[in-house]
């Protein structure tokens, strides 16, 4: 699969402090790629050296497949970003503000102001002074700014932020379909939900560091699998499953009991041992492993580490 | 050319900005030519005709310093409103260099100034001879000498508001140039143990362009001499504007 970013121990420092340190990022082309970390992870700083908007300490970065900074303007010519919150003049119309970027395009970038207004439903409003504008729509705007490049990469810094929840939505469908015309989008985000519901892969960040990436559901899914059963005695199954060495946790939820199990004992022989002991189990099914629960997960291991 | 029109539409859209430097180009002639007009009209005895070249020298004087601040406030908004508005780095983005997104500010802000200090000297001069009465009306080369005058003082003003605004803020580059103008560059011309190095000054510069005979503390200086320095004056702003332009974050 072709990639479309591509970091080598990218670092970047402020002093001694490196918020981005020695990151080696692969971003394939034509997926949702969530870049996914807590607040002062690196998130934005990445999105800026990767963009060239600061020049990294150490490292080399890849857009495109086209080295930077040596190939930039033409890498650059196919993306779109936002960085952090997007800005325009507010004294401009929508429209005007539109080809203030297109200027700095190509003559094609001009052509496509119409259509990027219409795809992102701010047509109405396109003359309108961007200062009437309330924050959805200059998410919006700024997602029309993206389309002038008719952008291979799309890089959006955490493009739901301060959106209501069908402005949430509608942002959502609106990278599922650049996903589907074969563009790739880069978001960062620390909305952990968003990012499980909108992307293929993830990459996950903290202090710097890129910690973990892959497929969404592959990232979701590693670690021992968990059960949730109803009985009707808690206390006696927690007392059998707690004899039980291939059982690695068991927490006790009023008549539920959510049982981490080890690798090689399956759901179906830890309803008989229940059962054989005089528990009736009602309800057994897999926990779905959310990458809340894994991002939770993998910053609190650092932090434990520290 | 599309960026160039893209720093004046940014430019002519500001209103309060574009609004004062209608006043103090265009407006102060309008109101100075229609006191003398009222005054003559008053008491032509006590008062003569609103035009003629003397007439015409004060109201280049008013507008030079009118005009000056217009140019100051015009190119800090030029060198300062795409930071401020947060749109540099969005810019940076799309991959032109940096170096081209700081030039065209130039071009774009002179566009916008041009025109209404060509239009406050045309009311200027028009006034001149179509009021001049008995008076002396100015001569082609006087008029073709304070234009010259009036473009070098304020042209060059745009450019180092634009070079200062790369690191300042558009206040700072206001009230800096303006002190500078108004006062501490009319000081040093005063000052004559400085002698020939006066001629260093960008101010003393463009008043080589006055005419000749015009009661100023002009400094003695060849055309090429006063081009040479404000050119270098521009120059050096622009370099220093462009060196911190690509040097800072976006």
């Amino acid at each position: 699969m072709e990639t479309v970013i591509e970091t080598r121990a990218l670092t970047k420092k402020f002093g001694a402090r490196a918020a981005v340190d020695g990151v080696d990022l692969h971003v394939p082309a034509g997926v949702a790629f969530g870049f996914l970390g807590p607040n002062g992870a690196g998130k934005t700083t990445m999105i800026r050296t990767l963009l060239g908007l600061t020049k990294p300490t150490s490292g080399e970065v890849s857009l495109l497949g086209l080295p930077q900074p040596a190939k930039r303007r033409e890498a650059l010519a196919r993306v779109g970003a936002i960085v952090e919150e997007p800005r325009f003049h507010p004294h401009l119309t929508g429209r005007e503000n539109l080809w203030i970027v297109a200027a700095a395009r190509d003559r094609a970038a001009e052509a496509r102001i119409p259509e990027a207004l219409e795809r992102v439903g701010l047509a109405q409003r396109a003359d309108d002074r961007v200062k009437t504008y309330s924050l959805g729509m200059r998410q919006r705007l700024g997602i029309a700014r993206c389309l002038l490049a008719d952008p291979a990469l799309l890089i959006l810094d955490e493009p739901m932020n301060g959106l209501d929840p069908a402005g949430i939505l509608e942002m959502r469908h609106l990278i599922r379909a650049f996903v589907d015309e074969g563009r790739t989008v880069f978001l960062s985000s620390h909305l952990l939900d968003e990012v499980e519901k909108t992307c293929d892969q993830i990459a996950i960040i903290d202090r710097g560091r890129v910690i973990v990436q892959g497929a969404v559901s592959e990232i979701a899914a590693t670690g021992d699998p968990t059960v949730l059963l109803a009985v009707d005695d808690a206390e006696a199954a927690h007392r059998v499953l707690s004899s039980e060495a291939r059982i690695t946790q068991v927490e006790v939820e009023g008549k539920e009991l959510r049982v981490t199990l080890s690798g090689d004992l399956s759901s179906a022989e830890l309803n008989r041992a229940l059962v054989t002991a005089g528990v009736a189990v009602s309800r057994l099914e897999p926990a779905r492993a959310t990458l809340e629960e894994k991002f939770l997960a993998i910053t609190s291991r650092l932090e434990g580490n520290e | 050319m599309r960026l160039v029109q893209a720093e004046m539409l940014k430019l002519v859209r500001r209103r309060g900005t574009m609004i004062w430097c209608a006043l103090l180009t265009i407006g102060c002639v309008v109101i100075a030519d229609s006191v003398l007009l009222s005054l003559h009209a008053a008491n032509a005895a006590k008062h003569g005709p609103a035009g003629g070249a003397e007439n015409l020298k004060h109201l280049v004087f008013i507008l030079g310093g009118l005009g000056n601040v217009a140019a100051i406030l015009l190119g800090a908004a030029a060198g300062s409103q795409d930071v401020s508005a947060g749109v540099f780095r969005d810019l940076v983005v799309t991959g032109r260099p940096r170096r081209t997104l700081f030039n065209v500010r130039v071009p774009g802000a002179l566009a916008v100034f041009l025109p209404l200090l060509g239009v406050a000297y045309g009311i200027a001069v028009g006034g001149a001879y179509a009021f001049s009465g008995s008076l002396p009306q100015p001569t082609a080369a006087t008029v073709g000498h304070y234009a010259a005058y009036l473009v070098a003082l304020t042209g060059i003003d745009i450019v180092l508001a634009i070079g200062l605004a790369a690191f300042a803020s558009s206040r700072i580059v206001v009230g800096v140039l303006i002190a500078w103008n108004a006062i501490i560059a009319q000081l040093l011309i005063q000052i004559h143990s400085l002698g020939s190095a006066r001629k260093y000054i960008d101010v003393a510069a463009a008043e080589h362009f006055l005419p000749a005979g015009i009661d100023t503390n002009a400094i003695t200086m060849t055309t090429a001499t006063a081009l040479a320095v404000l050119v270098a004056w521009a120059a050096i702003f622009m370099a220093v504007g462009r060196f911190w332009t690509n040097r800072r974050d976006a």
